[in-house]
């Protein structure tokens, strides 16, 4: 064997776990952008993306869940068509929904964390669906927190304005996606913690 | 030489493997068959440290697997089910050099290992083809291809034939029996025994996690009947199992 | 649909990193400038960067079509006033500009998009943050692409038989929650398999790096990426 053995750093069993995890969830976020369910009373799409910011932070934690949502932005900057719409590039995360985007590995850093009460993994199921609510809800609100002040820096519209164009038609859907969340993870379908 | 001394395995106190002792030698050709849950895919994945026994030791080349896992890992290359889900690359290329790039490989000698390996299941020239456009068969063949890149001395195959038609299992096999020719030993886990039995020099039969019989395929088929194995008519099971289809129990996943 | 396209333009022969360069320094002039003369010369570089990698503008304005009610929305969102004078024109022609300066700034990525292989993307991305964060980015954006048309199928095989199942009347939050749990239960399922093969085929923190290379072209781009971070000084 010419192959110098010692050299070579494998990533633990357990990180590869979570990595393989993280990124076929970024992949599943980035096949979303191509699912929007039409909606007969609103002229607003009703995309899945923010669902699965949710379940990022549930299922895989405070961790990979925003290394999940990176690799998804990331995969949007160098150009896959990710991002809703099925487009790519670095522009539309600097664009009027940037905020939005930015602030999805934020909010699932937050849900994980809260979620887990820590870094180490625990079955999200095990919470009650009010406190499982009450952590989506703050994870919605980072989400609205960022995603609103840049629409209204770029567009050069105050809080409100933005929150009119931006916010306000799609509350009650990402509510829907909230309750949706909590039903998925108490399913008791989900694999959770080291595989 | 792949050799299992007394491996016991269990997961939460479910015994799944009961004291397996066998040793394979580099140029051998190993079936390997067993209903669903018999552990044989356990078994398999001990081969190169994916699972750890929980007595006993597997040892790769005289050297317990635990002790060196990227030299288990290189010296045993394995191939799984479902080789979509197994590719890293986009394209052909790209895939095939995963395993030497993580091993640290000068560029060179990597693109001469992809050239080699993508020879070796004739999909010669093919780097930059889109995984996506290849057909099931080819890219049964490229997994093979991407575990090859390895400069594997064994390779282990589990249930590779799962999703192929006739012509690409065909095909398959015969690569098989060509490497297992030029030297690599090859332990093949399957339920579908049609066309194998006579390229392999040994089969293993494990029955609820331990080897029920290791015998001679050319002879002593008869004696796998009782544990279930339908024998196919083509390779002279008697004709009361004349079924065109061959398999254990349920067999197919 | 606006994806990398094989070709020979001068963008395709750059370097991944001096076109990322290049969109941040735009993106820098153009979100600092809103009146007229910036944004005029502005929109001339987006059509010569969009001429460097063969995209045409109104290919490269259609593939980002769903940008586009916002930024005409905005406007009016930004007229409109609660009383006299009900619609305030100075305001709206405001937003008006800067919403014409985003839509921009995410047309010039048509470039980068059509001109560069995910796998320069990755060397780009491993050779720039090193150690294992490059290697978990850099890796998991290639797996990203490798597994997003399996996942796009996943998603229409279980979102297909959920129309069949539970026909359209049901409930959104029903429909919601059966297309997010079967597409997951999946989507673990081939992590899994996956986290086996890369194991399998020693996934490690300091592979060899996939071949990239700077050359003459790059120069110039990174010249344009500087100018254009000082013109935001302006």
């Amino acid at each position: 064997m010419t192959t110098d053995t010692q050299s070579v750093d494998l990533v633990d069993a357990e990180v590869v776990e979570q990595f393989a995890r993280a990124a076929v969830l970024a992949a599943l976020i980035s096949a979303m952008a191509y699912v929007s369910i039409p909606l007969p009373f609103s002229p607003v799409p009703f995309t899945l993306q923010v669902l699965f910011v949710f379940l990022a932070g549930l299922l895989l934690g405070p961790v990979w869940g925003p290394v999940s949502l990176l690799l998804y932005l990331l995969a949007g900057a160098v150009g896959l068509p990710v991002f809703a719409g099925g487009t790519g590039g670095l522009g539309v995360l600097l664009g009027q929904t940037g905020g939005y985007l930015w602030s999805y590995p934020i909010a699932a850093f937050l849900i994980g964390y809260l979620t887990h009460r820590g870094v180490d993994l625990a079955d999200p199921a095990e919470r009650s669906p009010i406190a499982l609510g009450v952590i989506l809800l703050a994870g919605l609100a980072i989400i609205y927190g960022m995603g609103v002040p840049w629409m209204a820096y770029v567009l050069t519209l105050d809080l409100v304005e933005a929150f009119v164009l931006g916010a306000a038609a799609f509350i009650p859907l990402d509510l829907i996606k909230l309750l949706a969340a909590v039903a998925i993870v108490q399913s008791g379908r989900m694999p959770v913690g080291e595989g | 030489m792949l050799e299992f001394r007394d491996v016991h395995y269990a997961v939460d106190d479910v015994s799944i493997l009961e004291g397996i002792s066998l040793s394979i030698a580099d140029d051998e050709f190993v079936l390997v068959v067993g209903a669903n849950g018999s552990g044989k895919t356990t078994l398999l994945r001990h081969c190169n440290g994916l699972l750890t026994p929980t007595t006993g030791t597997v040892l790769v080349d005289g050297i317990p697997v635990g002790a060196d896992l990227v030299a288990a890992r290189t010296a045993v290359g394995m191939v799984f089910q479902h080789p979509r889900d197994q590719f890293v690359g986009a394209t052909v290329g790209e895939d095939v050099a995963f395993g030497p790039e993580n091993l640290g490989l000068e560029r060179a000698a990597i693109d001469r290992r992809v050239t080699d390996a993508l020879a070796a299941v004739r999909l010669e020239g093919r780097e930059r083809d889109r995984i996506d456009t290849l057909s099931g068969g080819e890219q049964s063949r490229l997994a093979i291809a991407g575990a090859l890149a390895m400069e594997p001395t064994h390779l282990v195959l589990d249930e590779p034939f799962t999703g192929l038609d006739e012509p690409s299992r065909k095909a398959l096999l015969e690569h098989l029996g060509a490497l297992a020719d030029a030297g690599t030993s090859i332990l093949l886990a399957t339920h579908d025994l049609r066309g194998v039995v006579g390229l392999a020099d040994r089969l293993l039969l494990v029955v609820e996690g331990t080897v029920r019989a290791d015998l001679d395929p050319a002879r002593g088929l008869e004696s796998l009947v009782d544990a279930g194995v339908r024998i196919p008519s083509e390779i002279g099971g008697t004709p009361a199992l004349g079924s065109a289809e061959a398999g254990i129990g349920t067999g197919s996943e | 649909m606006l994806v990398y396209e094989p070709d020979d333009t001068v963008a395709h022969r750059l370097d991944p990193r001096s076109k990322l360069a290049v969109q941040i320094g735009f993106a820098i002039a153009a979100l600092a400038h809103t009146s007229r003369r910036p944004l005029l010369a502005l929109t001339a570089l987006t059509l010569v960067i969009l001429w460097s990698a063969g995209v045409r503008p109104f290919r490269a304005i259609y593939a980002y079509r769903y940008a586009l009610p916002f930024l005409v929305f905005a406007p009016l969102v930004a007229g409109l006033t609660l009383g006299e004078p009900w619609f305030d024109v100075t305001d709206a022609s405001q937003s008006a500009a800067a919403s014409y300066r985003v839509f921009l700034v995410i047309v010039v990525s048509a470039a980068y998009v059509r001109s560069t292989p995910v796998r320069a993307s990755r060397a780009a991305i491993q050779r720039t943050v090193p150690g294992k964060p490059g290697q978990v980015v850099g890796m998991g954006v290639a797996l990203v692409f490798r597994f997003l048309p399996l996942l796009r199928d996943d998603v229409r095989t279980i979102r297909d038989a959920s129309a069949a199942r539970l026909g359209t009347e049901r409930g959104l939050l029903e429909r919601t929650t059966h297309l997010g749990t079967g597409t997951l239960e999946r989507a673990f399922r081939r992590a899994d398999r996956l986290s086996l093969a890369l194991q399998a085929r020693c996934f490690a923190w300091n592979p060899t790096l996939p071949p990239l290379a700077f050359s003459g072209l790059d120069v110039p781009a990174f010249g344009l990426a500087l100018l254009l971070v000082g013109t935001a000084t302006l």
